[in-house]
Formats: structure tokens, sequence, C-alpha cells
């Protein structure tokens, strides 16, 4: 007993030296942010390390290590970056490892609805703090990309890549049909939808009217959920309302699109195919992200000629856009280089260079007019159509609770539960998380 | 009926060639039955892996097209040399392959060695360790990544930090990460204790009269006996280590120290993925396992048979 009393009494102690350990990180990385960020590029110096999902691959690398860093070197001789490729699927869990273990690289790019919950934990800088202020960032971006960088009053990320999803159709198909515009309205995209539908004789789906099941369905009912004039949630994000009568006659809609006007069945497509039906002629019009037309120019750049892309139209308009921000450490060592890399990262020649290489829509409303941008007919309809779009997230919670959307959604389209009822579900769901916050 | 029907008399060895005939015409049919679906099994089986050679030879037209070709209409072997191309792979191949034999090697030094220690020698609170050997099985993966992370950023005098942990990075983004916390597995040892335990006491009591020490009973009497189990274990290893592809991302920072498996993530970003350069790229990956598992497949079938492991 007097052994086991001891361990005990051993184990205590050293569980209680760990945490104080921790304790003393926390404290320590803590203070550090808040270093003076003045200085002209000369005094700008110190190894800093830049976590980010893009640039990944040989070609992504030589962009960023041969091309655009060399000319950050030349305005600031003094820092060294330090390049850390991941990607998107991984972000999260190499963001959160370096967050408990007080390691969080100095900048970091991050996804739309990512920045909430990193800014609420204390790991970003407020940008405007630096001059990056939202009146500022307000005269080169639409005001849904500057809302998606912010949290709480300040400005936690500045965005450099957008990626967006609307409807797109098959005008060839649709003109064949007698249809010499995409859909205006629901109401349309339904009659529309049926009347291009192809079934074999045995009822075997040969040409589906409307693609739904190409992209991920939480992003998928995040657009028609906009078309419907519905939010995600209510303006001061303090309580979900996706499941209001817009959420639900959105659900409404895919469900009624697949099990009633069978336009689609499940299982004929999915977010992994190999190709969107889109490009091979499987389906006539479809929900589309803005890179099916570097995908078509591979497999098949004479289709993209049919291809028109539409802004789903409801009581709202349909058009949904993620993205790619750059954001600083509230604790970095070097806050000045660390900020200098983030604005050069988020400056037109950059951020032009890292969306062509990727095939994504610029978020600087002046990069409307570049080659690369008129020359890809998807990212400039994006562009041109940004002021209507809107994105996904809002709480800090949004990382924790996003993976619960899709098998809500995927409940309601089996048939295995009400539109209304799949969304309340899912709405305690958001409700439980955005009050653990 | 029965009446009317002629009876008709054979003699016994008449009806042992009869009931011979049918036994062998049965045992006939049930080898085709076994070998029919055995081949299924098979066909299967190895279709997933034709399918992906053939798609890593396609080009991205004709993977558009549908119903989609089995056959590649046109063989683009360059497709090889471009997802070569698209990330430094024979610097993530090189770092995967001394990752995988470093973990190999010190799970067959170490596992055996606590395996033995848990079959063989009797010490006071051996069962508890088993048990508690035998409760780590049960704790997933994910679940142990942040506690181990955090092991590895507070290791002491690394990477700059001082004696409590403090200052530096620790063990991050260096080859100790990569080798040491995946290096030996709680399921290895449990392996090695249960080949252990099926081998005669009477060895070991043999050699003892002889006058042989622990270790050497260990290592040049017990563990010679157990090639099959050393190789079960070896290939089990080299193969999940091979297939690491979490840990050595978050642990890394530097593309010096990245593996295949992370390289082969390239290819699928979140926009689309690159079937064919992926396909590519995995063939060339489970190559090694191929070889591995053809050069040991003998061993590894027996280890396999004599664990019980399905």
């Amino acid at each position: 007993m007097i052994i086991k009393s001891q361990s005990r009494r051993r184990f205590t102690g050293v569980a209680a030296l760990a945490a104080v350990a921790l304790g003393i990180t926390a404290c320590s990385s803590g203070t550090s942010s808040g270093t003076d960020a003045e200085g002209g590029s000369d005094d700008v110096s110190g190894d800093i390390t830049l976590l980010t999902p893009i640039f990944e691959g040989t070609d992504g690398q030589q962009l960023l290590e041969d091309e655009l860093l060399p000319q950050f070197y030349e305005d600031y001789p003094d820092v060294t970056v330090s390049v850390d490729y991941t990607t998107y699927g991984n972000l999260n869990e190499k963001l959160t490892t370096a967050a408990v273990s007080g390691a969080v690289p100095d900048v970091m790019m991050m996804g739309v609805g990512w920045i909430e919950g990193f800014a609420d934990r204390g790991l970003l800088a407020d940008q405007s703090e630096l001059g990056n202020t939202e009146e500022k960032l307000l005269e080169t971006y639409t005001p849904a990309i500057v809302d998606a960088g912010t949290w709480d009053g300040g400005v936690y990320g500045m965005p450099i890549m957008l990626d967006t999803r609307y409807g797109v159709a098959n005008m060839e198909l649709l003109e064949e049909a007698g249809y010499d515009a995409p859909p205006s309205s629901w109401d349309e995209l339904v009659e529309i939808s049926e009347a291009l539908t192809v079934r074999a004789d045995d009822g075997t789906l040969e040409r589906a009217g409307f693609d739904l099941l190409s992209n991920d369905p939480r992003q998928v009912f995040e657009t028609f959920l906009f078309s419907a004039g519905g939010d995600l949630f209510n303006e001061d994000v303090t309580e979900p309302t996706f499941n209001g009568p817009e959420g639900v006659s959105a659900l409404q809609l895919m469900t009624d699109l697949i099990n009633e006007h069978e336009v689609e069945d499940i299982g004929f497509s999915s977010p992994d195919a190999a190709v969107n039906p889109l490009l091979n002629g499987r389906a006539a019009m479809g929900l589309a992200h803005n890179n099916l037309w570097t995908q078509g120019l591979e497999a098949d750049p004479e289709m993209l000629e049919n291809l028109e892309p539409f802004v789903i139209q409801g009581e709202g308009e349909g058009m949904f856009f993620g993205g790619t921000f750059a954001t600083r450490s509230a604790t970095s060592q070097h806050p000045e280089a660390a900020q200098a890399l983030l604005e050069f990262l988020a400056s037109p020649g950059p951020a032009l260079a890292a969306n062509e290489q990727r095939g994504n829509v610029p978020a600087l409303t002046e990069l409307l007019d570049s080659d690369y941008v008129q020359s890809n007919r998807f990212v400039q309809f994006s562009m041109e159509n940004l002021d209507v779009a809107k994105r996904e997230g809002g709480p800090p919670s949004w990382l924790e609770v996003r993976g619960d959307f899709a098998p809500a959604i995927e409940s309601a389209l089996l048939g295995q539960a009400e539109p209304q009822a799949a969304l309340d579900d899912l709405a305690a769901l958001v409700d439980e998380a955005m009050a653990r916050q | 009926m029965a009446l009317l029907t002629p009876r008709t008399s054979t003699s016994p060895s008449a009806t042992r060639t009869v009931r011979a005939t049918n036994q062998s015409s049965v045992r006939r049919r049930n080898k085709l039955i076994l070998h029919l679906l055995l081949i299924i099994g098979s066909v299967t089986m190895v279709i997933p892996f034709v399918w992906m050679l053939f798609t890593s030879v396609k080009s991205p037209a004709e993977l558009a097209q549908f119903p989609p070709t089995f056959f590649p209409h046109e063989w683009h072997w360059s497709n090889y040399a471009e997802a070569l191309d698209a990330a430094p792979f024979d610097k993530y191949f090189r770092n995967s392959l001394i990752i995988a034999t470093g973990h190999t090697l010190i799970t067959l030094v170490i596992g055996s060695m606590a395996g033995y220690a848990l079959a063989r020698i009797r010490f006071r609170g051996r069962e508890i360790i088993f048990l508690s050997m035998v409760a780590m099985l049960m704790i997933p993966t994910y679940t142990k990544i942040v506690p181990q992370f955090l092991i590895v950023k507070f290791m002491p005098l690394f990477g700059g930090n001082d004696i409590t942990g403090q200052g530096g990075s620790g063990w991050l983004d260096s080859w100790w990460a990569l080798l040491i916390p995946g290096g030996l597995s709680a399921m290895s040892i449990f392996l090695f204790r249960q080949f252990y335990l099926t081998l005669p006491k009477e060895l070991e009591e043999a050699a003892r009269l002889d006058g042989l020490g622990e270790f050497r009973i260990f290592a040049q009497i017990y563990t010679p006996l157990m090639k099959p189990a050393v190789a079960t274990v070896a290939l089990l290893t080299f193969q999940e280590s091979w297939n690491n592809f979490l840990w050595p991302l978050l642990v890394t920072t530097s593309d010096d120290l990245r593996v295949i498996q992370v390289g082969l993530a390239v290819f699928q970003q979140v926009e689309a993925t690159a079937w064919q350069y992926l396909m590519a790229g995995t063939t060339l990956a489970t190559v090694p396992m191929v070889l591995l598992f053809v050069m040991a497949q003998k061993y590894f079938i027996q280890g396999f048979t004599n664990s019980g492991i399905k």
C-alpha cells in the first residue's frame, strides 16, 4: 500500500509538472504577440514559416520558390521563409497539432469558414491593427469576401483565391430540347431538368437532367439555400437559420429533383467520380465547381463551348464561394516579416499567379481584367457575379459541425427523413456545438 | 410397383467400385466448385489492381469517356514520367524506405525481446503489462496523435529544447520523430508473444541445462525457430510504415523529410483528382510491397497459419 501510494503521489507530481510545463508554454507563447510591427523593409528580418495547402506539387512549389519568393526576397533580403506544404484534407490536423503544441507557423493559409475558429482561440493576429482595416479591404474586395476574413470586429484573413459553385448548362442539349437559355427560376430548372433527363427502356438513367451529386452535399445544399434567399446563420451568428422555411424549401427541391422528378438517381455520380458528368454528356445541367473549366480543357475542350454557367435563381441568387485566405500567427516571433510575407502573397501579382496555377478565382476585383481571367470563362463568370455570392461558415465551431451536414442532407435525399426533420436535427447539433464555445 | 421392379444383384467388389467412382466424381465436383469459387475470389481481388494499372496509362480524354473503357485505347506511358515530375518522388521514396526499414528493424529487435519476455519469463506484473498491451490495441490511432505530437515537441535536449523540453522544436521535423514513435507497436509485441508461447518449454529447459543464459535462449534457441513469425511481423510492420501518411505529414515541415504517401496526395486536390497520375504513382508505390511479399510469401503464409491471423 505504501508503494502504491508513493507511486500515485509520484504520478500526481509528474502530471502536475506536465500541466505546469504546458501552462508555461502557453503563457510564454502568448506573451510574444505584442511585438512592434513598425519599420521599413531593411529593418524587417527573421526566419519565418509558411504553412500552405496551395502551391503543393512540383508546379506549385516552383511557382512559389523559384518565382514568387525571390521577388519577396528582393524587398526583404533579411527574411528567410521555410515552407510547409500540406493538403486541405489534412490542414485541420496540422493546424490543431500546431496550436496545442504552441508551434504555430508564422503565416498560415486557411479556408473560408476556418478563420473564425482559430481567431476565436487567439491564434491569429488582427490585421486591422497593422493597417488592413475592413474599410481599406472593401476598396479592393467585395463585402462578402472581406466578411469571410473577419471575426468579432477584427480582420484576421487576407483573401488570396476563391472557388465557386453555380449552375452549368449544356446549351447544345438545351437547344435541342427547345430551350435557348439556362433556367431563370426553380420552376424552369425543374421543367428543363425533366425534359432533358434520358432513361433507357428498362428505366436505367442514361443522362441526368440536373446533376446534384458530383459536389459535396453540404455545398450543394448551401447553394440552393442561398438561391432560396436563406442563410446558414442569423446576422449576429448566434443561432442557425438553415432550418427555416428557405432551407426546408431548398432541401425539398433537392429531394424532389431526385425522388419525384427523377432527374438523377442516387449513385449516378459522386464527389469522387473520375469525371464530372457534364464533361462527357451524362448530365445536361448540374451544379459545378469553377475548376470544371480546367478539367474540361484536359478532357474535352470542345465540350466547353457548349457549357454555360448560370446563377441558380430562386427567391435569392444561388452562388457559393469558398477560398483560401492568408493569416498571421498572433504569437509570431517575427511579426513584421510575417506581415510582409502575408501582404506580398495577397498582392495582385502573386495572387494572380497562384489562382492561375490552380484554375481558381482571384479575390481582388482589379484582376477581372487580367488575361488569365478573360481566358477562363468560368472564372470570369465567377468574378462578374461575386457580388451575389455567399459563403459558408460563421461561428467558431464551424469546422466542428460542417461534417454533420452531409449525413443530414443525404438522409433527406434517400427519403429516410423529411427535409424539415433532417434540418431540425442538424440545427440541434449545431446549436449544441455553438453553446459549447 | 416394387414387386414388378426386377431386383439386380451386385457383388461387393462391384458395389465398392461404384461407390469409389461416385466418391471420386463427388470429390472432382467439389474440387471444381472450390476452384471456381477461388478463381472468382482471385479475379475480384485482382481486378481493382488491374484497373489501377490500366487507369495509370489512360489519357484524361479517355478517362472522361462514358461508358468507361477497361483496356486503354492508347497506352500513355508518359503518365509515369509526368507523375514522377509532379513531386520529388525519388526523395519521398528514399525517405519511405528508410522509415519502413527502420521501423521493421526496431520492431524485430525490441518487439521480439518484449514478446519473448512476456511469453517465457516469469516476473511480477507480467500479466498486467500484457493486458496493458492488449488494451493499447483498442486505442484508435487518431486519439494518440496529439499526445504523441506533444511528447515529440517537448522532447528534452533536442531541437533546441532545454532539460524541461522548452524553447525549441524537440524532435519535430527530424528523423527522430519519424523513426522513434512509430518504431514499435503493441500489435507486434502481442504477435511475438503469441508465437513464442507456441514453442515447447522442453527446449528452454534443455538449453538451461546446457548452461545457456536467457539472452542466448532467446537469440539462439527460440528465435531461429520462428522464421515465419519474424517474416509475418516484419512484413506487417513494413507495410504499415510504408503506408503511413498522417504522422509523417504532421511532424515534418521540410519537404526533405516527406514520404511517398504524402507525395501521392499532390494528385488529389480539393478541386479535382488527377486520376491517371494518382494511379501511376500508386502503382509505383506498391512495387516494393509486392516484391517483399513475393520474396517472403512462404514464411508469411506459414506465419499467418500458425498465428491464426485472418
